[in-house]
């Protein structure tokens, strides 16, 4: 298509699109509207949208909220500090021993199988990481596949 | 997405004592017909206009004093269009769009059909309106959307591309493909009178 083509099929386009006019809203629509912003405003306002709170309880929000803010870091930061912490950390410490084993089992595993694997030829590892990869890629190419067939075949066909 | 754009404030606007029921069906039509456009169902157009309406009154005080009103209502309903069309749309682009995603090089789709110089010479305009959301309703999204976008809303393509999050050479060779169905669907359904395929 020549750009003097594409030119005049926008101008076409453009025109036939425009001279369409619009479509009128369903009469319910009207209805819904104001039946929804009479729920809406029936409503107390701290259930309604911020942009509706009076002004001085969204001064009031606003600084109880940095006021939180504030007290909430320094409690944790005081927290932290405090023998109270250290002595908590060593309690949950000895609860907790058992993920210290775990972690020396699975070292232990990781250990004996980078040794299995050291012992299989590097051929070997990259043909079944390759075989892995094209049993993935054609799990998605057969659902892709699938999807297409299945759910295009019932929308209406793109022309193009 | 910001859903809600400026205003610009004039004493020439709407009376500031209009009636929000009065403002509501002088833009209905047109916040209902901008919405149906995009996502293509009419019961999710009225609940996104119902949406449109319920922030314009939220706003009401800015908006009755206006004459950028209607401009303010049609950006809502398309952002919220855009948004729901998106929400829904992340769910099954992998596959859907799968082959769209291929047509994001700079190349011009190659096309084989003459552009016919007018549509609909002999039909009246409700004929019209019907013949063209009929050949609406058989693009896909990704070529319906921008369309609509470039030609109804009077976007330009970067922003079109901006809000659609995809390049600008996928948006200019989707809305160059879908200009090109749309003329093969008009001309076929009879709306040319003298179609012009190659």
């Amino acid at each position: 298509m020549s750009p003097n083509d594409t030119e005049k099929l926008e101008a076409a386009i453009h025109r036939a699109l425009r001279s369409a006019p619009g479509r009128r809203a369903p009469a319910s629509l009207e209805g819904r509207v104001l039946s929804e912003l009479g729920r809406l405003s029936s409503l107390p306002w701290w259930r309604r949208s911020f942009a509706y709170w009076p002004l001085a309880a969204r001064v009031v929000f606003f600084a109880g909220s940095a006021v939180a803010a504030a007290v909430v870091v320094n409690a944790l930061v005081m927290v932290g500090l405090s023998t109270f912490a250290h002595d908590l950390a060593a309690g949950v410490g000895q609860r907790l021993a058992w993920i210290s084993l775990a972690r020396n089992v699975a070292t232990e595993i990781g250990d004996k199988a980078r040794l299995v694997i050291g012992a299989i030829p590097a051929l070997w590892l990259y043909g079944a990481a390759g075989a892995v990869a094209l049993c993935y890629a054609t799990l998605a190419a057969i659902a892709a596949a699938a999807y297409r067939a299945f759910s295009f075949a019932r929308r209406p066909a793109a022309t193009s | 997405m910001n859903d809600e754009p400026t205003v610009q404030h004039a004493p020439s606007g709407l009376a500031r004592d209009s009636d929000f029921t009065t403002f509501m069906r002088k833009y209905q039509d047109m916040v209902f017909t901008t919405s149906a456009r995009l996502v293509r169902n009419d019961a999710q157009a009225e609940d996104i206009s119902q949406e449109v309406f319920i922030k314009a009154h939220e706003h009401f005080e800015m908006l009755s004093a206006s004459p950028t009103a209607g401009g303010w209502l049609k950006t809502v309903a398309t952002n919220l269009s855009l948004n729901h069309l998106q929400r829904y749309r992340k769910r099954w682009r992998f596959f859907s769009e799968m082959r769209s995603t291929d047509s994001s090089g700079e190349e011009t789709p190659e096309v084989d059909f003459a552009a016919p110089d007018t549509f609909f010479e002999a039909m009246d305009s409700e004929e019209r309106r019907e013949w063209v959301e009929a050949a609406l309703a058989k693009l896909p999204d990704h070529q319906r959307i921008p369309l609509v976008l470039y030609h109804f809303e009077d976007a330009p393509y970067d922003e079109i591309a901006r809000r659609l999050g995809v390049s600008l050479a996928k948006v200019k060779t989707d809305i160059l493909r879908a200009r090109v169905a749309l003329a093969k669907i008009l001309s076929r359904g009879g709306a040319s009178p003298h179609p012009q395929p190659n």
